[in-house]
């Protein structure tokens, strides 16, 4: 017997909200995997997918930056799957010369040794001037000083021929808070991940370009004590292997925005369409951001799994249906019932009994 | 933000917007609003309308 068509889903774990799965460095893509297997078909962002020098190519799995991945929910983008995309590589002005060689001898490694297409580079013609902050909830936030620098580099390399951007930009360094040490024992929030998802919101909006970041950072001494799952982000010098990798097969963007586009992007057997998403998986208290209220909208089957974090945004306060799920384990059985056509409600008991509706 | 009938995210973006152009927001908390709370004994949680009064919390970064 063959298996039922894939189910395009989605996996969304947001990032700087200290997700127990998926809050640290690439540690969602095991369950990524997982779904992705369930499914046959997974759309995620580079949170999920990127582990600094650590990352899974799978061509299961479509590498989506959040915001538009937001887009596709809501009906205004298809994706067209590609064999490869160029990347161009954006730096920041503000990194220094021996932060930057290392950034550049990544992007050789990746053309050398993984066949990628890498270039052209270009330097924003001013610092681009990141800064972190945090929110009132404790989630992880940034600024951006110079937008318009940022824009005018990604403008430049889309003109010259990129077909996705990798952006690396000097993120301020920490020498220790605890929030940091935090982090790395596992029990804080990914104090950069706010900031970096601004960037590439920023810039794969303004260029309907696929676009992913890494940060620059001087290296930190090591910690005997670092969790494992912050373990991918102490391997190398750079945080970029993953962004390339990921962003080397990540789809093209695909607006929806007018009906003749609409009418022939759904004339398109290779476009992945918003309107064949079958699921969207989700962590259990953070389901109040836009990938998963628009799905919600849509009427398409929600799936909450329990992942600690620090919201509690959940399906029963925002008083959306959702199928729950105690582990990402849990989930992929789900959305293989829902693959194969199972109610879900038929794998649980008690069963409730039907209820006739008076004529 | 106040919560209205209807479909949430355009009732958020209509908020937001008020302050600039959203580039990455979230619900980080949701006030109780007195209001019951679905619960069943199966795996779905929920009331399948999405459509409940509530206060809600939003943060967010703005283009400016």
């Amino acid at each position: 017997m063959t298996p039922a068509a894939p189910l395009l889903t989605l996996l969304v774990i947001p990032t700087g909200i200290g997700c127990a799965i998926g809050g640290y460095a690439g540690d969602g893509l095991p369950a990524a995997r997982l779904l992705a297997a369930a499914s046959g078909c997974l759309v995620t962002h580079p949170n999920v997918m990127n582990g600094a020098s650590l990352y899974w190519s799978d061509q299961r799995i479509h590498y989506v930056e959040g915001s538009a991945l937001d887009r596709f929910a809501a009906g205004e983008l298809a994706l067209r799957p590609v064999r490869r995309q160029r990347l161009g590589v954006l730096l920041d002005a503000g990194i220094e010369d021996s932060l930057r060689l290392r950034h550049l001898q990544v992007a050789e490694g990746c053309r050398a040794s993984l066949g990628l297409e890498i270039g052209p580079v270009v330097t924003t013609d001013r610092p681009l001037e990141v800064s972190l902050n945090r929110g009132p909830s404790g989630m992880s936030w940034g600024r951006l000083g110079q937008p318009d620098a940022l824009l005018r580099a990604g403008e430049r390399l889309k003109a010259l021929g990129a077909t996705a951007i990798a952006v690396v930009s000097r993120f301020p360094d920490d020498d220790g808070s605890e929030a940091l040490q935090a982090y790395r024992q596992g029990s804080g929030v990914d104090g950069l991940a706010g900031a970096e998802a601004v960037i590439s919101h920023l810039l794969s909006g303004h260029l309907g370009l696929p676009c992913a970041h890494a940060p620059a950072l001087a290296p930190l001494e090591p910690d005997p004590r670092l969790d494992p799952r912050a373990a991918g982000e102490e391997l190398g010098h750079t945080f970029l292997a993953c962004v390339l990798v990921g962003l080397s097969r990540a789809p093209d963007l695909v607006s929806l925005g007018a009906d003749l586009e609409r009418r022939v992007a759904l004339a398109d057997p290779g476009l992945l369409l918003p309107e064949a998403i079958g699921a969207v998986v989700a962590p259990a208290g953070a389901l109040g951001g836009g990938a998963v209220l628009a799905c919600a909208e849509r009427g398409v089957p929600l799936i909450s799994v329990a992942n600690p974090c620090l919201l509690q945004v959940t399906a029963g306060a925002l008083g959306l249906p959702a199928l729950a799920a105690s582990s990402y384990s849990e989930a992929a059985g789900l959305l293989l019932a829902l693959r194969e056509g199972i109610s879900p409600a038929a794998l649980t008991r008690p069963l409730a009994p039907l209820l006739p509706l008076a004529s | 933000m106040e919560r209205g009938p209807g479909p949430l995210r355009p009732q958020i973006l209509a908020a937001l917007r008020q302050h600039g152009d959203p580039l990455r927001w979230a619900i980080t908390a949701v006030e109780p609003s007195g209001f019951a709370t679905v619960a069943s004994a199966g795996p779905a949680l929920g009331d399948p309308s999405g459509d409940r009064p509530g206060r809600l919390r939003l943060e967010a970064v703005m283009v400016r």
